[in-house]
């Protein structure tokens, strides 16, 4: 009788390998965000590759992972199994992915499109491992300027500097929007 | 004390057989379940992981490694939870493979569970440093620092305490209560290890089928101990009030405790079963005793047989009359329900005739139906012969004695002389591959007689053993 | 919008309103909330609680209630920034400035909500604190750039439960932040926060103790930054990546 409970044994187990490994397939194929085509975005995925802070187990088999592109340009990002095709134009709303497990606990990832791109992503659900809570949608990488920002242009209200005396501050940005202000 | 054995009516010869055969298809068709479970139960976890998506996340070598960990992690647990299962002494499992089959598989999965944890650990510290750009060290400084992992490395040392020591030659160096006592830290091990699963091991996310399977299992392996290894007992022995009537030196070294109770028809107890036995005087109750019945137990008396083996074993042969006694059990599959051949062969020796006693008294057997074989060395070791050759179930069947020293320097289970004489296992009882085989004895000596008995082809589902050594 | 401008701690201050400025009273209230503070905690007025105590004519027990509070709680944020934010300069002077501006900042901001005024900014010496929004608009805010004050690294708005910006630089008066050079090469921090202390402490902290120090208050305290790097390269949080001057 033993041989025949191994024989079983291995078959069961086998099937029931197989069940889970084609569920796992199905989720990470299905679940993936629709390609936007604001494709000049899409390169700048090549400027998050040089974001060293990727936690790989952060990652979601669902939607983008707000980790693994840097950027919150519309790109959707690795999951290798995530082949989605492109997306008809113009899909708004908010998506909410499947929960998934990061070593800080479980995550769920809601992404706001906007006529086809990604304009937001938000990471729902955070479990806190003893007391530190991970925003790991906000970890620090690194940014190119676009360009040299001149102070009338912006319409800011304010600007923030290292703390200056009061005869700086007398030449500095503040003191002339302070005075545009008045 | 007398000893009472119910009249029962024989059905007819095909009829019996037909029952037999069809129950050990039965029992064995269990048996084979048991074990498609238990590894099937090592797929689920796996699968589970796979099913939401473990596999997807392995990217790199770094994640990976970290998948694997987390794999190790999942089916070292399962076992560990399977293991936990096979020592709460179901009675399903015991009335399928019997205790002693259950306790070797749990001691089987013992090394491979540890072996699968610490590779959880190693793996996960390598994988996440890996991912990070930190050091192994770092990452366990880490680690360190979280509670919940604190106490999962907590329980994993606890693990690696208790394996060690039941490594047989480290085991040998403590007394059995000892060794048990620590053995027992693996409760505490699982239990302080789930906080991490929980927290950090998100497999156990909520609302997932995962955690469904997990919690289940958990309450599977605690509640079955919770359960069979402590409330029943505790029922069990209250209820039926159990102590000593008196003790009867029956042969050198050897007694015969005498057993009274309440109700004992209930335990339904069978012939060859043992049970665990606890007395409670102050020297012996912080041991307790797999030890047979030695007799069928009535509605008011029971009888088992004790040889003085140990220290243990000599206190409890100095027992007082009065002393209070609690029961685990009955367990035990040498019995009549596992028949599966129309005739039965019996070998005991020594102590091992006390079950024997009690499995033949309690046996319906058709005049001639059996045949016995009773071993011993001297006439000391002759105790509870008469008994059997008196047994009513045994009339018309044949007893024969075996006495005498083996042959120095030789492996084989008969006395010298029989063996200058030609006796083999086969002329000793050449119904025997349509017997069932009964053997009972100590270990070495029994070991010999299996070891005839298959080599004569004997199927395996024909061969019962009683062994006193788990 | 109205602005109101004056001078305390030795910087420039201005609250700049959404409509029209409020009564006299709640300005004043505000100018002396701070000039409050700086009596009380200036290393440049000799007679102030923090002087006495500094060269020993006042015994730290014998301090004032307000003044053993708020240095408990610079030792709070030393142990949370890992010494990377300390009142205990290496002359072993006592120098609350890092966490005073900022508690002035909170304290005027209390003092204007009771007197139910809402809707304007508060930039004290580069560090901003809002409330409520302009006209139904948030708080568009900036960052200097380090290399020229004449320009911005790049702006923002403060939305939600941002209410605080908070910039740390060596550019000028940086001898208040003590740091080796072996754990921070940053010129430059800017934090955003829910919060003018949080940010204002934070700010100080990365700046002193480099790379770690920012991974670790973005964990811990979930705030943003924006550090320029010594050789101009410029580090910053997700949400910080779509400010108005950054490539996306």
């Amino acid at each position: 009788m033993r041989r025949r409970a191994v024989v079983w044994s291995v078959l069961s187990s086998g099937a029931i390998l197989a069940v889970g490994w084609q569920l796992g397939a199905e989720t990470a194929a299905t679940t993936g965000l629709a390609e936007t085509q604001a494709a000049p975005d899409a390169s700048s995925a090549s400027v998050s590759g040089g974001s060293a802070a990727t936690t790989p187990s952060a990652t979601t088999p669902s939607a983008t992972t707000p980790s693994a592109a840097a950027t919150p340009a519309p790109t959707t990002s690795e999951a290798p199994a995530a082949a989605a095709p492109a997306a008809p134009a113009a899909v708004s709303g908010t998506f909410t992915g499947t929960s998934v497990s990061t070593r800080y606990g479980s995550v769920q990832v809601q992404v706001v499109v906007s006529n086809g791109s990604i304009t937001d992503v938000v990471a729902l659900k955070l479990t806190n491992d003893d007391n530190r809570s991970v925003s790991i949608s906000n970890r620090a990488a690194p940014v190119l300027r676009s360009e040299v920002l001149a102070a009338q242009s912006a319409k800011v209200q304010g600007v923030s500097g290292a703390t200056y005396t009061s005869d700086a501050y007398l030449t500095s940005l503040q003191a002339a929007l302070d005075q545009a202000g008045l | 004390m007398s000893i009472q054995t119910a009249t029962r009516r024989r059905a007819s010869p095909n009829s019996v057989d037909r029952a037999r055969r069809t129950r050990t298809r039965r029992r064995l068709r269990r048996a084979d379940l048991l074990v498609v479970l238990c590894w099937s139960s090592v797929a689920v976890a796996v699968s589970l992981y796979l099913a939401y998506g473990g596999l997807s996340e392995v990217r790199d070598v770094a994640s990976a490694l970290t998948a694997l960990g987390i794999v190790t992690g999942l089916v070292g647990t399962d076992l560990i939870l399977v293991m936990l299962v096979l020592a709460a002494r179901i009675p399903l499992i015991d009335r399928a493979v019997g205790q002693d089959r259950a306790i070797a598989v749990h001691r089987s999965l013992g090394k491979p569970a540890l072996y699968l944890i610490l590779a959880h650990g190693v793996l996960l510290t390598i994988g996440y440093a890996m991912s990070d750009g930190s050091s192994v060290v770092a990452e366990t400084i880490a680690f360190l620092q979280g509670s919940d992992l604190v106490l999962g490395y907590a329980g994993l040392g606890l693990l690696v305490l208790v394996v060690v020591t039941s490594v047989v030659a480290v085991r040998r160096r403590f007394s059995y209560e000892a060794w048990h006592l620590i053995h027992l830290l693996s409760y505490v091990a699982v239990l302080i290890a789930l906080p991490h699963q929980l927290s950090s091991g998100a497999v156990l996310a909520d609302g997932t089928l995962q955690r469904v399977y997990w919690i289940a299992l958990y309450v599977l392996a605690f509640g079955s101990i919770g359960v069979f290894r402590f409330a029943v007992p505790l029922i069990r022995s209250a209820r039926h009030d159990i102590s000593v009537a008196a003790v009867e030196a029956i042969a050198p070294g050897v007694v015969s405790i005498h057993l009274r109770g309440r109700d004992l028809g209930r335990l339904q107890t069978a012939g060859g079963q043992y049970a665990i036995w606890r007395f409670w005087s102050a020297k012996t109750w912080w041991h307790a005793h797999p030890i047979s019945f030695s007799a069928v137990p009535t509605a008011t008396g029971a009888r088992i047989t004790v040889r003085d083996l140990g220290r243990g074993s000599s206190a409890i042969s100095r027992v007082r009359p009065g002393t209070r006694v609690s029961i685990e059990g009955p367990y035990g599959i040498f019995t009549d329900e596992v028949r599966a051949a129309p005739r039965m062969a019996v070998v005991a020796a020594g102590i091992g005739i006390t079950p024997v006693r009690s499995l033949l008294e309690g046996s319906v057997l058709l005049p001639g139906e059996a045949t016995v074989l009773l071993r011993a060395t001297d006439a000391s070791q002759q105790y509870l012969w008469q008994e059997v050759s008196a047994l009513p179930s045994l009339t018309g069947s044949a007893v024969y004695s075996m006495v005498g020293p083996r042959p120095p320097g030789l492996a084989t289970w008969m006395s010298a002389e029989a063996l200058a004489r030609g006796v083999t296992l086969t002329s000793a009882f050449p119904d025997l591959l349509v017997s069932d085989l009964y053997v009972c004895g100590p270990q070495s000596w029994t070991e010999l007689v299996i070891r005839d008995a298959r080599a004569a082809g004997l199927p395996e589902k024909q061969l019962h053993v009683e062994r006193f050594d788990w | 919008m109205a602005t109101h401008v004056f001078d305390t701690m030795g910087t420039g201050a201005s609250i700049r309103f959404a409509g029209d400025l409020p009564p006299a009273e709640a300005l004043t209230a505000v100018e002396t909330c701070f000039a409050e503070f700086d009596a009380q905690f200036s290393l440049y007025r000799s007679d102030s609680e923090i002087s006495e105590i500094a060269r020993g004519a006042l015994t730290l027990p014998l301090a004032s209630e307000r003044f053993r509070d708020l240095y408990a709680e610079a030792l709070h944020w030393r142990s949370l920034t890992h010494d990377s934010f300390s009142p205990h300069r290496p002359d072993r002077v006592l120098d609350l400035s890092g966490l005073v501006k900022a508690k002035a900042m909170d304290a005027a901001a209390a003092g204007l909500s009771a007197a139910d005024v809402h809707d304007w900014m508060l930039n004290v010496g580069g560090d901003l604190l809002v409330d409520g929004n302009l006209e139904g608009s948030p708080w568009h805010v900036a960052v200097v750039d380090p290399d020229d004050r004449c320009h911005l690294l790049c702006t923002f708005d403060l939305d939600g439960s941002r209410t605080s910006l908070a910039t740390s630089g060596t550019t000028e008066r940086g001898e208040h932040i003590w740091r080796s050079r072996a754990t921070s090469t940053y010129r430059q921090v800017s934090v955003v926060a829910d919060d003018i202390v949080t940010a204002d402490v934070l700010a100080t902290a990365i700046l002193a103790g480099g790379r770690e120090r920012l991974d670790e208050a973005v964990e811990t305290f979930g705030v943003d930054v924006i550090a320029v790097d010594a050789d101009g390269s410029i580090v910053a949080t997700e949400r910080m990546h779509r400010a108005h001057g950054f490539a996306l």
